[in-house]
């Protein structure tokens, strides 16, 4: 691999914020391709990131400032980006269903899904039902994702699908549900199409939803 | 040692003398809609209301069967005082702070009559009138919020947890002791008022942060805590801690309250020689949405395990059937 995409690489897997908007300038100007930078550079970090965020390596404070220098990586290349390489893998909803106002989870997994080259489109917190198939509708996303850290507000998950289905988008979009009280189980009972334990497996779905 | 619950629980709390029986105990709240229904007292009142409180907590003990009384059901009851804005809530929906006063670091200036603010006054009263009611019948359970979680309220948990990602070691430091004597104030007036334990919830939440956060920075707070506190406290902290029990076993508090993450008989083989163990039912897949045979499993195998105190891992789903709650004084009743 090329040595300044090493760096890149490792300046983002070691949250060096400070450094990592010289590197990729420095590269950019080299000639090497945004998307090489992105794939090999921003992207792998990121795996890597999320990787060790699920073996217990690392925890939430790390993964933030990796997905803070990630970013900020991602704004300077991406002027240089154009046509084919600078699109996305796909659009994502994402949302932290109503009655529920927790978003770190949900913050990560977004993190991590711009990390990967999605288009992330965030509700917030405390979403209705309604917004929800409202956005599904207008935006029209490949995956939606749900996200409740409180047992008492799993049901609203359940709730969005069955509204999906009546309003008859259900099969537009694929669904992945995730927070600390849900399981896979449960999100077969309610009829998800996949449960991600964490933001890695998130990622995987989403990727394996767009045919990656 | 007669088998009273305060008895019972104190003894197990200590780790001395066993009983007939293990002590069914809450450090955290066992409030669910259909207790609220049998007694006739609802969220949010029960957060504003002293008598209002009292009389929940004291309906987990006489109609649920628990040996303790726990009368705080939120963890709002420091950072309303503090300035946060709240939603109280409802009584399907817990009490949420609404603004962080302090996103950017500023410093916490602590009210000097904060003891006095309506959040804390509630529950220095409500905690005297359950001394004056069932004291030494029931062991009274108190409840403060430490540093950690009062700093997630203060600047906004994410916020918090990125700035400690990114070393920002005198900012963190500055505003956890900023923070600390709002506990143990709060914990002091506690056992002033009427408890018998006071819990301290930390939030150094396993798969939140590492063991060597929870040991660089809440550790050496911890014990100065529990040095300048009276009474017996009570560590509550959420999710996997595996990997950090021992450091919780030096913070000087008398208990740690678990969760269903943590396999009993493993935690009991670490630390449950130097303090004692209290949990570790799971709420979201057992209480909420099991059946009462699964609840009473799950107690029987924290019993077998030597957990000294049988409960709930944290504060139940709002939705949880009272016929589960039941299960765990049931499990207990039929003694070690």
């Amino acid at each position: 691999m090329n040595e300044s995409i090493q760096k890149i690489k490792e300046a983002i897997i070691e949250g060096h914020h400070r450094e990592i908007e010289s590197l990729v300038r420095e590269i950019c100007k080299t000639g090497i391709s945004p998307d090489t930078v992105i794939q090999e550079g921003l992207i792998a970090a990121m795996d890597t990131v999320g990787q060790r965020f699920s073996a217990g390596e690392i925890f939430v404070p790390e993964m933030l400032v990796s997905a803070l220098t990630m970013k900020l990586g991602l704004n300077i290349v991406k002027p240089f980006m154009t046509g084919e390489a600078g699109a996305p893998k796909g659009a994502v909803l994402m949302g932290t269903v109503k009655g529920d106002l927790h978003d770190i989870g949900k913050n990560i997994v977004i993190m991590m899904l711009e990390g990967a080259g999605f288009r992330v489109i965030d509700l917030g917190v405390d979403i209705d039902v309604e917004k929800v198939v409202e956005k599904v509708a207008e935006i029209r996303p490949q995956v939606l994702g749900l996200s409740a850290l409180l047992t008492t507000t799993m049901p609203e998950m359940k709730r969005v699908i069955e509204e999906l289905r009546a309003r008859g988008l259900r099969d537009r979009v694929k669904i992945m549900v995730g927070g600390a009280p849900v399981d896979a189980a449960f999100a077969e009972k309610i009829g998800a199409d996949g449960y991600g334990k964490d933001a890695v497996q998130a990622v995987a779905l989403s990727r394996s939803f767009v045919g990656l | 040692m007669k088998a009273t619950p305060y008895n019972l629980f104190m003894s197990a709390l200590y780790g001395g003398r066993k009983g007939i029986r293990p002590p069914a105990g809450n450090p955290t709240s066992i409030a669910c809609v259909e207790l609220m229904k049998a007694c006739g007292v609802f969220f949010p009142e029960a957060h504003l209301n002293a008598r209002a409180m009292a009389d929940l907590a004291l309906a987990g003990h006489e109609l649920v069967g628990f040996d303790t009384v726990m009368p705080e059901y939120s963890v709002h009851q420091e950072s309303a005082a503090l300035g946060c804005e709240m939603d109280w809530g409802n009584e399907t929906r817990m009490p949420d702070a609404k603004t962080a006063p302090h996103a950017d670091f500023s410093d916490v200036i602590v009210p000097e009559n904060i003891l006095e603010k309506p959040s804390f006054r509630v529950v220095l009263d409500a905690l005297s009138m359950l001394r004056r009611e069932v004291g030494g019948q029931a062991a009274i359970i108190g409840k403060v919020m430490g540093p950690w979680t009062l700093s997630y309220h203060m600047a906004g948990t994410q916020n918090f947890l990125l700035q400690l990602g990114l070393g920002e070691k005198d900012k963190i430091n500055r505003m956890l002791r900023q923070l600390m004597p709002v506990s143990i104030a709060f914990a002091n007036a506690q056992f002033r008022a009427g408890a018998d334990a006071v819990v301290l919830a930390d939030h150094a939440t396993g798969n939140l942060v590492g063991p060597y956060h929870y040991r660089d920075y809440l550790l050496p707070i911890h014990q100065e805590i529990t040095a300048r506190v009276g009474g017996p406290m009570i560590l509550h902290i959420c999710g996997n801690c595996l990997d950090r029990l021992e450091f919780f076993a030096e913070s000087g508090v008398d208990a740690y309250h678990f969760e269903w993450q943590v396999d009993a008989k493993a935690a009991v083989e670490k630390i449950g020689k130097r303090i004692s163990l209290i949990g570790n039912v799971n709420n979201a897949k057992t209480l909420y949405q099991g059946t009462p045979e699964d609840v009473y499993r799950q107690a029987r195998y924290a019993i077998e395990a030597g957990v000294d105190i049988i409960g709930p891992e944290c504060a139940v789903p709002l939705m949880t059937p009272l016929a589960n709650l039941r299960a765990i004084p049931t499990a207990v009743r039929e003694g070690y």
